[in-house]
């Protein structure tokens, strides 16, 4: 065995690797850049190794200073989680020559597997089943045709040079080929001057289904239960669990079977997934091999009770494996929810800065895997996953209702996150019912068609929350007042009942009045348009930013932000903003201006943390909204910022080439 | 109808037609500008049915220029007292649906009676203005009216919290009142204080510019520091006027109100020991700062769109009331400029004056350069800061994050300067100056002569930094009472409140001193 691992990657993944090599007697040495001085997975390992600036080109996408790292502190092996230089057999060459153990499968594997059209034919040698289709262009409409017939309806039109979607088309009947074909090869020649098109099965609602695998270097290869991670956004995995489902155990078998297969095909060894898209009828395509860690392997650790670092780490050493296939129990359900420093809000632009508060949900069969705390720093040089959320139960059902709750106690500060956004979606509906695809978050988050309206009971449960913090901060204030108002002699009566009025963030109103049932003040009879609840309140601790009711005798949990009588709620995945008012400030509402916050003012401000890499305008230009006025880039990404009005440009304050934070004033209008 | 029966009635009547003020027409017209009418506005500031009015039937006396036959409902004010969660306040609320809410003899008087109790009383006077002016058909009579109002604002201050409104246009003497409480909330686009007009300024000098440029919320808030608070709404500054009594005694013989924490006074805040950046030169937001230390993470903050290198505010910590004056390194470095130094000296006179002890957070690199500080009097506004952290008899808490230079060391409440209990970050640097300067004055010569000056100089810098860039060499003279992990504040700083709440200091007697204004 090892004594001492160098890993070559940051974040949450280094972390979680450096807590095996931990449990192990394993020495880790981590490897940072200038941005991650501070971090989590510095302060965690052995022994640090600053590898340079933060460019990923310069410190983590670096071999040598990685390998140099390595050598320097007498490593005897490299492991390099996900992403980075995991996939580059360049690097895993460079690091067995250097005479280091790469925890992964050899280099000729990666090279192998990591060509799509060399990795189709390993897969179709070893009986994977690879999507229907003909592999050379097809020739005339007949040709076309008679392909089609073979391969099977639906089909779909791949122009042969193509991308982006460009040129394809869905047929899915003999009639409509003709059409389809001709419109396919202008568009095609349009788009990439070449108007060669391939035939190949059209997937209708396709769910992404995965397996690992993990093979020794004696030739034994076991596969897990199959983890499901079709909710993906932009072909970024969002969700994912294990088992799926769609699959039932003689699926399994066969999904399992063939992956192996496939391992053993490929001379594979350590752990590697592979992919496959599910169609409705349970036939299940090839689509690739990952040849390394996935991010979302902690599933798999959680119903199979494996830890698949230490057995990445056992067979990287030589060891036999020790399981056999009967021996990989799946037990109960576990999802994961990957948390990402975006905001939902704004397009999931990448959001940055200090965690300024931070705290973690924790219980048996709660797993988080994180690579941020309170102080961390959030930058855009590197990827916006901060932690994944794992929860674990008997059933579908369980771990789902763990989920929830385990992603309502996960307090993270500082910065927007998609935290909500991936708690609307494990209780959406659709979601719930286990009806997946991978056009899930287009059809049921993206379209507010297919977004299901809160429940009633669940606004007035928010609205609740909202007003019972509301009112019990406000009671502390009049207590703190109370020896003076013994000092005057009080006047006021004892108040049996209090009425707020309500509006939420999508223009609802809402009457609602709490009147105290018992001395204590802890369980209100509260009505919200005359509809009543009985409430049990906690201790309050405003500072918590979390709430726990009983409302109607059930528990539920709240997160709530507020800022003078601007009360903001979560609850289940829904959010609303509810202005409260006393009746008598409501009655006057119509008279006043509304509120000013959120009006432009002239100015075209940075929506994210960037560099400004080109300014299109400059003073005096006349500019329309919606016009890109700066590009900037953030995260790797250049997108345009665009323009809040019509207007003439007065000034512009950034260069390229300069860093901006969030709300940095970018351009300034006249007038 | 009995006779009795019909008094009562009659008093009804009387009421009610007072109580329509300038009439609906007149109150449509001022909904129709987002504008509340006077009695709208009391009714929003005090608690439910606690309102009581004074003066409802004093009618003014001119007989000049046709006015006895003008009928001025309440003279155009409405004042009276009420509760404000549950504790006695006074208020006067101008209608400028009556005459404009011009001041008048009798229109004064009514301010000055409920002035007078507020005093005697000792309970928190506030003043909503709308009003067109002084009512010069009432020539000299108003001017005296003023004179008076002015006379007590200047008797109260110090003794009870005086809050003005400004909710629609002051102008001319009406400014000077407001001027002299302790805060002044405007409403945006609704409301201007100016001592001459756009109309006297463009025949006097020439000058072109409207009322809300002139002397706007934004204006005021950001560029002049006249008023504390720019609000949205009438309703919005009531509301905001309730959150400021929140903090407040009612006058200065009182503590200021004590809430019972919800928040952990013994929370440890991680994300303080990542907070100062490595690079000295990099800002961070001492906002944030702030609001890890403070009770529930609650900050209430006037002035918040002027003279932003240095915050002040209130909150609380383990309960206690406590005004909060910090630099903000995110803005100027957080250098101390003439604005800053006159913002901070006003807020910490005020809450010296109400007992309300204070927390120093320093991360200042020095005064602010430069000729038109010089020529503005930085001396002697800087000097007021001194003068002032010197005069507060409150307890005095000091904490040092990062740099802590020279004279603006000793101007954010050294020890020296009365700071009963001091604690630094061991970020802290406490230098007469930053090393890079303080190596070059000392080894100038040294330097120079170098074969290599560059080196020498990082060299002689290196040393400097050694012994001067960090909290110890102050520790160990005892300017600074500890060195505390920075996510040990809250705790440590709770713990020296409590400690020091019964701190009481007397001063030699004297009529009062005189401040360098």
């Amino acid at each position: 065995m090892f004594s001492k691992i160098l890993i070559a990657n940051r974040g949450e993944i280094a972390v979680r690797i450096m807590k095996t090599c931990r449990r192990m007697g394993i020495g880790s040495v981590a490897v940072y850049s200038d941005a991650d001085a501070r971090s989590l997975h510095v302060e965690e390992a052995d022994e640090t190794v600053l590898i340079g600036p933060a460019p990923a080109a310069q410190s983590y996408l670096s071999m040598d200073k990685i390998i140099n790292a390595a050598l320097l502190t007498h490593c005897e092996a490299v492991h390099p989680g996900y992403g980075f230089l995991s996939e580059n057999p360049v690097f895993c060459r460079k690091v067995e020559e250097a005479g280091l153990a790469f925890i992964g499968p050899g280099h000729e594997a990666i090279s192998a597997l990591g060509d799509k059209i060399a990795a189709k034919k390993l897969a179709e040698a070893a009986g994977v089943p690879i999507v229907p289709g003909c592999s050379r262009p097809v020739g005339d409409l007949a040709d076309a045709l008679s392909v089609a017939d073979q391969v099977g309806y639906p089909v779909i039109l791949k122009p042969s040079a193509g991308g982006g979607g460009k040129g394809m088309r869905v047929v899915s009947a003999r009639d409509e080929m003709a059409q389809a074909l001709s419109s396919s090869r202008s568009e095609a020649m349009k788009a990439f001057g070449d108007d060669r098109v391939f035939i190949e099965r059209f997937v209708v609602k396709p769910r992404h289904v995965e397996v690992q695998v993990l093979a020794d270097r004696f030739g034994a290869a076991l596969y897990m239960p199959e983890r499901e991670c079709s909710i993906q956004r932009r072909h970024q995995k969002v969700i994912e669990e294990s088992p799926s489902v769609a699959v039932d155990p003689e699926l399994r078998v066969r999904m399992g079977e063939a992956a192996a297969a496939l391992a053993r095909q490929a001379g594979y060894e350590n752990a590697g997934t592979v992919e496959y898209i599910l169609d409705a009828q349970k036939n299940f395509y090839f689509l690739e091999m990952n040849t390394r860690l996935q991010v979302e392997h902690p599933v798999t650790e959680m119903v199979t009770g494996l830890d698949l670092v230490e057995l990445q780490i056992r067979i990287a050493a030589g060891e036999r494996l020790k399981l056999a296939q009967e021996d990989i129990p799946c037990r109960g359900w576990a999802i994961e929810a990957r948390v990402c420093a975006e905001d939902p809000e704004r397009n999931f632009l990448p959001s940055s800065g200090l965690i300024t508060r931070y705290s973690e949900p924790w219980g048996k069969d709660v797993r988080v895997d994180s690579g941020v705390r309170a102080g961390s720093r959030v930058g855009v040089h590197y990827d916006s996953m901060l932690a994944k959320v794992i929860c674990r139960g008997n059933t579908r059902k369980d771990a789902l209702r763990a989920l929830t709750n385990a992603l309502n106690a996960y307090h993270i500060e500082g910065f927007a996150t998609n935290a909500i956004y991936v708690n609307a979606i494990i209780n959406h509906p659709v979601f719930i019912a286990g009806d997946l695809s991978t056009s899930f978050i287009a059809e049921c988050m993206e379209d507010p068609a297919g977004r299901p309206e809160p429940r009633q009971s669940h606004l007035d449960a928010m609205a609740l929350a909202a007003v019972l913090t509301f009112h019990n901060r406000q009671a502390m204030v009049r207590m703190s007042l109370k020896p003076m108002q013994a000092h005057v002699g009080a006047s006021h009566k004892l108040q049996k009942e209090f009425a707020y009025m309500l509006r939420d963030s999508e223009g609802a109103a809402y009457n609602v009045r709490v009147s105290p049932e018992t001395v204590a003040l802890r369980t209100w009879t509260a009505r919200v348009n005359e509809r009543e609840y009985r409430v049990v309140t906690p201790e309050f601790e405003f500072y918590r930013r979390r709430l726990r009711l009983t409302i109607d005798a059930e528990i539920r949990r709240f997160l709530i932000r507020a800022v003078d009588n601007f009360y903001w709620v979560s609850f289940l995945g829904a959010t609303r903003t509810f202005e409260i008012y006393s009746p008598r400030e409501w009655e006057l509402l119509p008279v006043m201006p509304a509120s000013q916050k959120h009006e432009d003012e002239g100015v075209l401000s940075s929506p994210m943390p960037g560099l400004v890499v080109d300014v299109l305008v400059k003073p005096g230009d006349r500019v329309f909204r919606g016009q890109d006025l700066v590009i900037m880039e953030s995260m790797k990404m250049e997108s345009g910022v665009s323009s809040p009005c019509d207007g003439e440009v007065e000034a512009v304050l950034v260069k390229p080439g300069q860093a901006v934070e969030t709300g940095d004033v970018l351009v300034r209008f006249a007038g | 109808m009995g006779i009795v029966e019909g008094k009562i009635k009659n008093l009804a009547e009387r009421e009610a037609k007072i109580r329509e003020m300038g009439g609906k027409k007149a109150v449509e017209k001022q909904h129709e500008g987002g504008k509340l009418s006077a009695r709208e506005r009391l009714n929003l500031l005090f608690d439910p049915g606690t309102f009581r009015e004074l003066d409802l039937f004093v009618t003014h006396r001119c007989v000049n220029f046709g006015m006895e036959k003008i009928d001025i409902p309440a003279d155009g004010v409405v004042t009276g007292h009420g509760l404000v969660d549950g504790r006695p306040v006074f208020a006067y609320s101008q209608d400028f649906t009556s005459r404009g809410g011009s001041l008048g003899e009798m229109h004064a008087k009514k301010i000055v009676k409920v002035m007078d109790m507020a005093l005697k009383a000792g309970a928190p006077l506030v003043g909503m203005n709308d009003s067109g002016g002084a009512r010069i058909q009432e020539g000299v009579d108003a001017l005296s009216g003023y004179g008076k109002i002015f006379y007590r604002n200047s008797l109260a201050s110090g003794v009870i919290p005086q809050i003005s409104a400004i909710m629609g246009p002051t102008a001319g003497g009406a400014v000077y009142s407001p001027a002299m409480t302790d805060f002044i909330f405007m409403v945006k686009k609704s409301s201007y204080m100016c001592i001459t007009g756009p109309n006297v300024i463009k025949a006097v000098t020439g000058e072109e510019i409207t009322a809300e440029a002139l002397g706007g919320a934004a204006t005021h808030n950001e560029k002049s520091g006249v008023a504390q608070f720019a609000c949205d709404s009438d309703a919005e500054a009531i509301l905001d006027i309730r959150t400021l009594l929140s903090y407040l005694p009612a006058n200065n013989m009182e503590d200021p109100p004590f809430v019972a924490p919800t928040d952990d006074p013994g929370r440890i805040e991680p994300a303080l020991d990542s907070i100062v950046p490595d690079n000295p030169n990099v800002p961070y937001d001492m906002k944030e700062v702030i609001r890890a230390i403070v009770d529930d993470g609650v900050f209430f903050e006037p002035h918040k769109l002027y003279a932003k290198n240095i915050i002040v505010g209130f909150s609380r910590l383990g309960g206690r009331v406590i005004g909060i004056i910090a630099s903000q390194p995110g803005v100027m470095g957080g250098c101390l400029d003439i604005n800053a130094s006159d913002k901070a000296t006003r807020f910490i006179r005020f809450c010296d004056a109400f007992n309300i002890p204070m927390l120093t957070i320093a991360d200042v690199p020095g005064y602010l350069p430069g000729s038109d500080q010089e020529w503005g009097g930085i001396i002697r506004h800087g000097a007021k800061l001194l003068w002032c952290y010197s005069e507060a008899t409150v307890p005095k808490l000091l904490l040092i994050t990062r740099k802590d230079y020279g004279g603006s060391y000793l101007a954010m409440c050294a020890k020296d300067l009365g700071a009963d209990y001091a604690v630094a970050w061991p970020t802290a640097e406490i230098a007469v100056m930053g090393a890079a300067g303080a190596a070059n004055i000392i080894h100038a010569k040294e330097i120079a002569a170098a074969a290599d000056p560059a080196a020498k100089r990082a060299e002689k810098i290196a040393e400097y930094e050694g012994l001067f860039s960090n909290p110890y060499v102050a520790a160990s003279r005892g300017y600074i009472d500890a060195v505390i992990r920075p996510s040990d504040t809250r705790p440590r700083l709770v713990e020296a409140l409590n400690a020091f709440a019964g701190k009481r200091e007397l001063r030699p007697p004297k009529k009062h001193g005189n401040i360098p204004v």
